[in-house]
């Protein structure tokens, strides 16, 4: 049999939607408001999300971190970068496909140590920063309780998380002890002043670091110059895999002679992933549910249609349709609906997540319930940015189109199983 | 007997049994029948004789339980429902009591559509379908959608679609069932005027008394076997 036309086909289809209009603008709403409100809710939970890693990343090492293999667990002064690997990654970054995604880069030699006053030792995290790159790296602006950041001048300076503070009983202009091995292997000691006190919100964060400038670090420990880390923030997570990638293409030489590892986000902050990753199984979960009490919707209209349409499908076999070919009908039928309706959806609830709430949406009193406002290393900001994410929406548009596809198919078979000899008895 | 090649139709010890559970029902048994290209033929009997169910036989809208069936020349009997849709596409129209048409689409676009399948082009489609609606009294209908059109009226589009798409016979199961007399008397001229003029093939199933008189054979049926044929001038 010649091809059917697909042209008609769809005339067909379109002319069976308008013609039982109340039965389609009704399935129609149901789609549109559920394809808006999936728009609408990973928009803000994707914005969420983003925020929770760029906090996440900022506090730590960057979306994308250079190390040693070995540091990772050991945090020792024996595992710093070999001064040519850092340039090399600090020249890749420069490189013109990945620069434009750079929003910040520090190199930091950051090990464990102790810290001491006349109120007792601590143990420290001891970060030493070039305080100018830092200043952009870690936002520190938002976090300062007291004092200052870092400058480029400081010698003796330290910024220290508040709790830190307290339980050595500390204030600002105090002077205490840091110890931590040197690159020789002996104890070191080093005398600092407070010069700024900072709250992130995270406590580990709060209660053990200190940050201290690069060259006071060098004098002390005998690294000169060297870091542990090289880390980057980027203009988004979505940069993460080309400049991580980048990166290793770059680094290939002391990557295979395990000199260098390059990690991105998720590898260096598994729990941020983690986190993330059930709070996005909780949003498919959810929409899935949604989608299924649509897609229920879905296949009642179009098989209404179908059982009030028996004689239609019967006359058309006789005609000289297949039986695919009747099914064909309804799947059309069903997916023309399904998909203009729920692609009207998904443009309606970018236009209107963007209208509405392109500046961010408030959730802090939502939030002040949860009370917590950390999480897996990470701060949340009340407000939400949403982010429209193509591979999001490709992801929205193809679900959409499957659940037409799949509930468009049990009436499909349905029209194709109709008997014509059956469909075409009357009654005298 | 008539050869295959001429014939529009044939069928050749064809049975049909409907099993229902236990009872089992023989809607047709053992029939024989030949229909010549250009004939005009009635198919009578009592209500439960096996009429419709010997033109879906013979339209390739059901398969044989036995015996054999050949539509201009082809053996039905092994198709596929591929086959067999293609087949009917190719070579069958058919006419039903009612119910005819797509309700979605206009007279002429329901009179278009086997030949929109069959791959004809526009223009000689609206050529044929044109000829057709003035030959009916149909012309100035076409853009109607069959709500907008009367029983009689809407029987004359499902003609003109049986007829346009050029089969080797049409089948029309009770096609006057639904309509009163005039408008059955109407239908029936155009039936045999394209019979005369077109030699069209047309095989009926009918009560109707006015068929079976202007039918130009009849065949009676009993019990799902052929009771007696007549054949008139
Ligand atoms: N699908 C079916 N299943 C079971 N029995 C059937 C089926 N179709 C028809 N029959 C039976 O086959 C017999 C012949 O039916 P058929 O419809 O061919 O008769 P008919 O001559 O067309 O009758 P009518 O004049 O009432 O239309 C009847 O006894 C009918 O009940
Ligand atoms: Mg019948």
């Amino acid at each position: 049999m010649q091809k059917m036309h697909a042209r008609v086909l769809v005339v067909l289809a379109m002319r069976n939607l308008r013609r039982h209009l109340r039965r389609t603008v009704l399935t129609a709403s149901a789609m549109i408001v559920g394809g808006a409100l999936l728009v609408f809710t990973f928009a803000i939970g994707d914005g969420g999300h983003e925020q929770w890693i760029d906090s996440g990343v900022r506090l730590g090492n960057g979306h994308v971190t250079v190390e040693r293999p070995e540091y990772r667990v050991s945090r020792r002064i024996d595992d710093r970068l070999a001064a040519d690997v850092r340039r090399a990654a600090e020249q890749a970054l420069a490189a013109p496909e990945v620069a434009p995604h750079v929003v910040a880069t520090s190199a930091k030699l950051s090990i464990n140590g102790l810290a001491s006053s006349s109120a007792g030792a601590r143990p420290a995290q001891i970060v030493a920063v070039d305080p100018v790159a830092e200043t952009g790296f870690g936002m520190v602006d938002d976090q300062i309780v007291e004092g200052r950041y870092l400058e480029p001048d400081d010698r003796l300076a330290a910024y220290v998380g508040a709790e830190l503070v307290d339980s050595l009983e500390l204030r600002l202009g105090s002077r205490f002890v840091v110890q931590a091995q040197d690159t020789e292997r002996e104890i070191a000691g080093q005398l600092l002043r407070v010069v700024g006190i900072f709250r992130s919100g995270v406590p580990a964060v709060d209660q053990m670091t200190i940050h201290i400038p690069l060259t006071t670090a060098g004098d002390w420990l005998g690294s000169q110059n060297d870091v542990t880390n090289v880390g980057v923030v980027l203009d988004g997570s979505a940069a993460t895999a080309l400049v991580r990638g980048h990166l290793e293409r770059a680094l290939a030489d002391p990557v295979t002679r395990g000199d260098a590892r390059v990690m991105g986000w998720r590898e260096a902050d598994p729990a941020l992933a983690a986190a993330i990753a059930i709070d996005d199984f909780g949003a498919y979960l959810t929409n899935g549910f949604l989608f299924v009490i649509i897609g229920f919707g879905i296949v009642n209209t179009v098989l209404m249609s179908v059982m009030h349409r028996r004689r239609e499908f019967g006359v058309l076999q006789a005609l000289g349709l297949t039986p695919g070919q009747t099914g064909a009908i309804v799947l059309v039928e069903g997916l023309t609906l399904s998909a203009a309706s729920g692609l009207l959806g998904v443009a309606l609830g970018l236009a209107g997540t963007w209208y509405f709430f392109g500046a961010g949406l408030d959730m802090s009193a939502v939030m002040e319930d949860i009370g917590d406002m950390t999480f897996s290393g990470a701060v949340i900001d009340p407000v939400i940015v949403p982010l429209f994410a193509t591979r999001r929406l490709l992801q929205i548009v193809t679900f959409i189109l499957c659940i037409g596809a799949v509930a468009s198919i049990y009436p499909a078979l349905r029209a194709a199983r109709v008997d014509v000899t059956e469909a075409m008895k009357f009654d005298r | 007997m008539a050869n295959d090649s001429t014939a529009a139709v044939r069928t050749a010890g064809v049975w049909k049994i409907f099993r229902q559970e236990a009872e089992e029902v023989q809607a047709v048994r053992g029939v024989d029948l030949t229909v010549a290209r250009g004939e005009f033929t009635a198919l009578a009997g009592p209500s439960g004789s096996g009429k419709t169910t010997l033109l879906n036989l013979i339209g390739g809208l059901t398969r044989p339980t036995r015996g054999q069936v050949w539509v201009a020349g082809r053996d039905v009997s092994g198709m596929t429902s591929q086959e067999l849709a293609r087949l009917r596409l190719a070579q069958v129209g058919f006419v039903f009591q009612a119910y005819n048409l797509l309700p979605v689409l206009t007279a002429l676009e329901n009179a278009e559509f086997p030949m929109l399948l069959q791959g004809v082009d526009a223009a000689e489609r609206h050529a044929r379908v044109r000829e057709l609606f003035a030959r009916t009294g149909m012309d100035g209908l076409e853009d109607r959608r069959p709500g907008k059109l009367s029983g009689g009226q809407q029987q004359r589009v499902a003609v003109v679609r049986a007829v346009a798409s050029r089969p080797a016979l049409v089948l029309a199961d009770e096609p006057t069932a639904n309509l009163d007399s005039a408008a059955s008397e109407a239908l029936l001229d155009v039936m045999a005027e394209l019979n005369r003029d077109l030699g069209v093939t047309f095989v009926f199933a009918t009560h109707d008394g006015r068929v079976m008189e202007r039918a130009r054979r009849l065949v009676r049926m009993v019990d799902g076997a052929i009771d007696s044929d007549e054949r008139r001038a």
